[in-house]
């Protein structure tokens, strides 16, 4: 019985490390600018569609420079999107940044408007650059295919997505809690004012903030892709996880996104034993009943959600 | 309260646009459009001002109201092939089971706010969405409800058929005219002011003693019943239903529409809005393949420097000459 409920587990774990990655960039932006980040679904598919572009290899170069790149193993190529793409992402947060700096202090519901607008355009962009087909992102052979194990076939790509993953929130979890960036964040988070009397710049800090959020959602995409296929509507699919963990953990809360991320993902890992085609809604009825009884989240503290 | 205040019930504004929209099938086809954009403008802009009881009135924003719209498009489908092909039936079904579904919605979040409020709508707007992309028995799934018939409108001696693009449009500018009728005078009724109270400061409503729970329910309810009645048209008018208009992408189109027009600050906003999603659709998409692109950077531009939208830029035009300081207060509540 156990039994067969361990691959769906496993899965549900993988899947809620991810999601509790793309929900942490998306956390950082959301604590110091207040602002809800639409946009953040855009820039993880971005990362998805550069990965790809570096990957295949179908970049804008010239085509012996081209063929070259082509002649580079897989292995090689893979590492190289998953290090370039969200380099490549970056200059988009910088232009949000910029264009959201309007909106601060103002009602957050111009920020949300603003971003759902500007993940309007990005989606399209990305149509009208690569048409509105699925993409498969290669991996190297040493990550994909199978192994057997218990009698039962285990992806292979899923661990390797896991181990990133915890990596990456582990990184993340150093960068806010030991360092002087992170310190200046979560203070800039709480109180703006006195980190800028303390004559710390807080438009670079924003900036650099942004610049971080959209490289770890970037980093996601990469990582996602070749799970869920590289499509125009990834961005959404990701984007409303996110929220869904932040808002589930408790705005501002690490640890609670890390664990609202692996909650949603168990949920939905293991509905989908009992009713595949139904799991995702899983996520969804879960945020309710949460939030029904505990509005700020499990985690959460007073925040700018409630005004 | 003086009688004489009150906003009377037939405004120069409001019989103009009626009467635009009366004699639009004359002229619609020879600036190079046809009829069924028409149809479709007055569906979504009747969408609109049902949508703009929560934004713009009561200042909730909600990113999950396609859920409402495609429920009452699916309802009206579902009436007609298992209840009874009768146009008022169908719509009563839409109107009734949408009512419905926004009660259920506004149990949970009639006393959320702000971000949280619209968070919570997107989650409900998204479960709805989800279960009529699953639901093959009931909605045909990704296919759809087909062959939904355009159903003649019953009166009585008479049964006037709309089968026709210019038929359906009059009997879709007749409901947009009640419509806009009836939510002109809510807006202007003492509930409408609680209402706009509850906008500016919640809590001050709820000191005074206003039930402001009570109060967002019912213009949840009633907002949705609404988006029901204009799921149900847009129904018959595509012959059929898909659950498209329930996906976060339709929700958000029509917070761009409500918001490009001016929802915010002016009350035919919407139907501006409408207007003008259309007619980008329509002409840019000539163009260009990637029409939301350039239409999604002029809702980019409209939120960061007129987020009044284009009723509020007209207004500002206006009263140019002196700088009105009476306005600022309203533009920052706004």
């Amino acid at each position: 019985m156990l039994i067969d409920l361990l691959p769906h587990l496993v899965n549900g774990l993988t899947l809620g490390l991810l999601f509790a990655l793309i929900a942490l960039g998306f956390m950082l932006i959301l604590g110091l600018m207040e602002q809800i980040n639409l946009a953040h679904g855009s820039l993880f598919a971005l990362g998805a569609y550069f990965a790809f572009a570096i990957a295949t290899p179908r970049l804008p170069l010239p085509p012996d420079m081209l063929k070259i790149w082509a002649g580079v193993p897989l292995g090689w190529r893979y590492t190289a999107a998953i290090l370039i793409a969200p380099v490549l992402v970056a200059p988009f947060g910088v232009v949000i940044e910029r264009l959201m700096r309007r909106t601060y202090g103002r009602d957050p519901l111009y920020g949300l408007l603003l971003t759902f607008g500007i993940a309007m355009v990005l989606e399209d962009l990305i149509r009208a650059v690569w048409g509105t087909r699925d993409y498969v992102l290669p991996v190297p052979r040493d990550i994909s295919g199978g192994f057997l194990f218990l009698d039962l076939i285990w992806s292979r790509y899923r661990f390797w997505a896991a181990a990133f993953a915890i990596a990456a929130i582990a990184i993340v979890w150093l960068v806010v809690e030991r360092t002087r960036f992170g310190a200046m964040v979560k203070a800039g988070a709480h109180d703006s004012e006195i980190v800028q009397a303390l004559g710390i710049d807080l438009k670079k800090l924003r900036t650099g903030v942004f610049v971080f959020g959209t490289m770890l959602a970037a980093l996601a995409g990469v990582i996602l892709a070749p799970i869920w296929g590289i499509r125009p509507h990834m961005g959404v699919d990701a984007v409303v996880p996110a929220f869904l963990v932040i808002v589930l953990g408790g705005v501002g809360s690490f640890w609670g996104a890390v664990i609202a991320g692996l909650l949603v993902g168990m949920v939905v890992g293991l509905s989908g034993a009992y009713a595949s085609e139904w799991s995702l809604l899983s996520m969804y009825l879960l945020l309710i009943l949460v939030v029904t009884f505990r509005a700020r989240g499990l985690f959460g503290k007073k925040s700018v959600l409630e005004a | 309260m003086d009688a004489r205040r009150t906003v009377p019930t037939l405004t120069p504004a409001m019989l103009v646009t009626w009467a635009l929209f009366a004699t639009l099938p004359f002229w619609i086809e020879p600036i190079g459009l046809y009829h069924y954009l028409g149809i479709e403008i007055l569906i979504f802009a009747t969408y609109a001002l049902a949508y703009n009881l929560v934004l713009g009135h009561a200042g909730l924003p909600s990113f999950g109201h396609g859920a409402f719209f495609g429920i009452g498009a699916y309802a009206f489908g579902l009436a007609q092939f298992n209840i009874a092909p009768n146009l008022w039936i169908c719509l009563a079904v839409a109107v009734l089971a949408t009512a419905l579904a926004g009660a259920l919605v506004a149990l949970f979040i009639s006393h959320r706010r702000g971000i949280y409020f619209s968070l919570m709508t997107i989650a409900f707007g998204q479960v709805f969405w989800f279960v009529a992309m699953k639901a093959h028995a009931i909605t045909g799934g990704e296919d759809g409800l087909l062959k939904i018939a355009r159903l003649p409108a019953d009166l009585g001696l008479t049964a006037i058929p709309l089968e026709t693009n210019v038929a359906l449009y009059y009997g879709v500018l007749a409901m947009f005219m009640l419509v806009s009728l009836g939510l002109w005078r809510l807006i202007h009724s003492p509930f409408g002011r609680v209402v706009k109270a509850i906008k500016q400061n919640e809590e001050r409503a709820r000191f005074i003693g206003y039930d402001v729970w009570a109060c967002k329910f019912a213009v949840i309810v009633l907002s949705a019943a609404l988006s029901g009645l204009a799921g149900g048209l847009f129904a018959m008018a595509q012959r059929s239903a898909f659950p498209d208009v329930m996906s976060l992408h339709y929700s958000g189109y029509i917070v761009m529409m409500t918001l490009i027009g001016g929802g915010l600050v002016s009350f035919w906003g919407p139907v501006i809005g409408a207007v003008v999603f259309f007619l980008a659709r329509d002409l840019i998409g000539a163009l260009t393949t990637s029409w939301m692109l350039w239409f999604g950077l002029l809702f980019v531009i409209l939120v960061l420097f007129r987020p009044e939208g284009l009723a509020g830029l007209f207004e500002a035009l206006r009263r140019k000459p002196p700088p009105a300081p009476v306005a600022a207060p309203d533009a920052k509540e706004a």
